[in-house]
């Protein structure tokens, strides 16, 4: 492995006063993950560029001897870089944001869970509750869902409705929205699993979207649904999409089934002698 | 909204800037609401998406999606005004007319059975000399106090 194959430069950090070796540029969040240091965080998403929205992963970045607290996931790793993940300020930071949470999602096994971690188990605040909420009360206005369907998918969907106390995610008006592909990204990237969706029959149902519909492909080998139509016909128009004709249509399973069939149909029957 | 209207409003913006809320506004004050199927028509229009536009309008205080009544009573809610007891000028005004406070997006806007009398709340109007204030079509009412509140009300057609 070389540390300089990738046009990457390895630079120096200093962690909690330890010194490591980390890729320069690199999302300090991730440097810390990766060598074992413990910074709770649910707003970071791979696919999307940070935010520093949920304000969990805040550590105190030293410069000059003076402190400045800023969110891990916003902190790009620099030669001399130095960083305290623990101090008591950030600490005290990160316990009121707990709390806070568990006012905003007490529904939230997540957030109990990770609060717990951390010592948390009660709230001051008011609990937020929600009767017949399409969120489940799990809701903590991350914004990723409103930002994967928007910057990934190019559907925009969903939005933040209301604002202040009031504020929720759902689509215009609360009715089913035409512009939802059913991809379902929104509760892949969802850090607290609060969006709901099932796939019933032959349709999706993004029950958590005031139950916007969207079909299902139906495979035409075996005939069961898989993914949802308006999605397959996206991927399916694009330029190379690898595919050959054969097996476009086809679901993941069949698709394999396929190349299993094809594979096995090369082998002689006479066991390869001559 | 005429379609031919909204065409018109949409040509008042030819630059992107200031384009979305430019238009929306013109459309609150033109209709006193944002009808559903004029946003819906927007969206396409403009191409914005439709989720931003309803973001956009249940944001901002200025814009409602409810349709107002044919009087519009806005109760200055400011700091001034709430010390000189707004809180009880709007109180008064929802016992007299029998509204409640329910809200369920954050914004005060509640209509009367009979679709006469809106009430709605604003920050405020610049008139602290006179608080507590409140406006009736655009008409001015100082120091008003919970008693005055029937006989400015009969002004414009109440009836106990």
């Amino acid at each position: 492995m070389s540390l300089l194959g990738n046009g990457k430069r390895m630079v120096t950090v200093t962690i909690n006063k330890n010194q490591y070796l980390a890729e320069e540029g690199e999302i300090f969040l991730l440097t810390a993950n990766r060598l074992g240091i413990d910074i709770p965080h649910l707003c970071y998403e791979k696919a999307l560029e940070p935010y520093g929205a949920c304000r969990l992963c805040m550590v105190d970045v030293v410069t000059c001897g003076k402190t400045d607290m800023t969110p891990a996931c916003t902190i790009r790793v620099q030669n001399g870089l130095e960083i305290l993940t623990d101090t008591p300020q950030i600490i005290k930071h990160r316990n009121l944001l707990f709390e806070l949470y568990l006012a905003e999602a007490p529904k939230s096994e997540v957030i109990k869970e990770m609060a717990a971690k951390y010592g948390v188990t009660k709230t001051r605040f008011l609990k937020k509750i929600v009767h017949d909420d399409p969120l489940q009360g799990k809701c903590i206005l991350c914004g990723l869902c409103v930002r994967v369907c928007e910057e990934i998918m190019g559907a925009s969907a969903i939005s933040f409705i209301n604002r202040g106390p009031y504020t929720v995610i759902n689509t215009p008006f609360y009715e089913h929205n035409p512009d939802c592909e059913g991809c379902a990204a929104c509760a892949k990237v969802c850090p607290t699993n609060a969006i709901v969706f099932e796939d019933i029959g032959t349709n999706r149902v993004m029950q958590s979207w005031s139950d916007t519909t969207v079909p299902l492909m139906i495979c035409p080998e075996c005939g069961k649904p898989f993914a949802p139509q308006r999605l397959m016909e996206k991927v399916l128009t694009k330029p190379e999409s690898g595919l050959i004709e054969e097996i476009k249509d086809l679901c993941p399973e069949c698709r394999r089934k396929y190349f299993t069939l094809r594979e096995i149909r090369k082998i002689p029957t006479n066991g390869g002698q001559a | 909204m005429d379609e031919k209207i909204l065409d018109e409003i949409i040509a008042h913006y030819p630059s992107q800037s200031g384009k979305t809320l430019g238009i929306l506004r013109e459309i609150q004050i033109r209709e006193k609401h944002i009808p559903m199927d004029t946003l819906k028509l927007l969206s396409g229009k403009i191409d914005v998406p439709l989720s931003r536009l309803y973001a956009l309008v249940t944001f901002y205080s200025f814009f409602s999606l409810k349709p107002v009544g044919e009087h519009l009573i806005t109760v200055c809610m400011g700091t001034p005004c709430h010390v000189k007891g707004a809180e009880k000028i709007l109180e008064s005004l929802e016992e007299h007319l029998g509204i409640s406070e329910d809200t369920q997006d954050g914004k005060y806007l509640q209509t009367t059975p009979d679709n006469k009398f809106t009430v709605e709340i604003a920050r405020c109007f610049g008139a602290c000399s006179m608080a507590p204030v409140l406006r009736v079509d655009g008409e001015l009412h100082g120091y008003v106090t919970p008693e005055m509140i029937p006989k400015i009300l009969e002004k414009y057609g109440w009836k106990r």
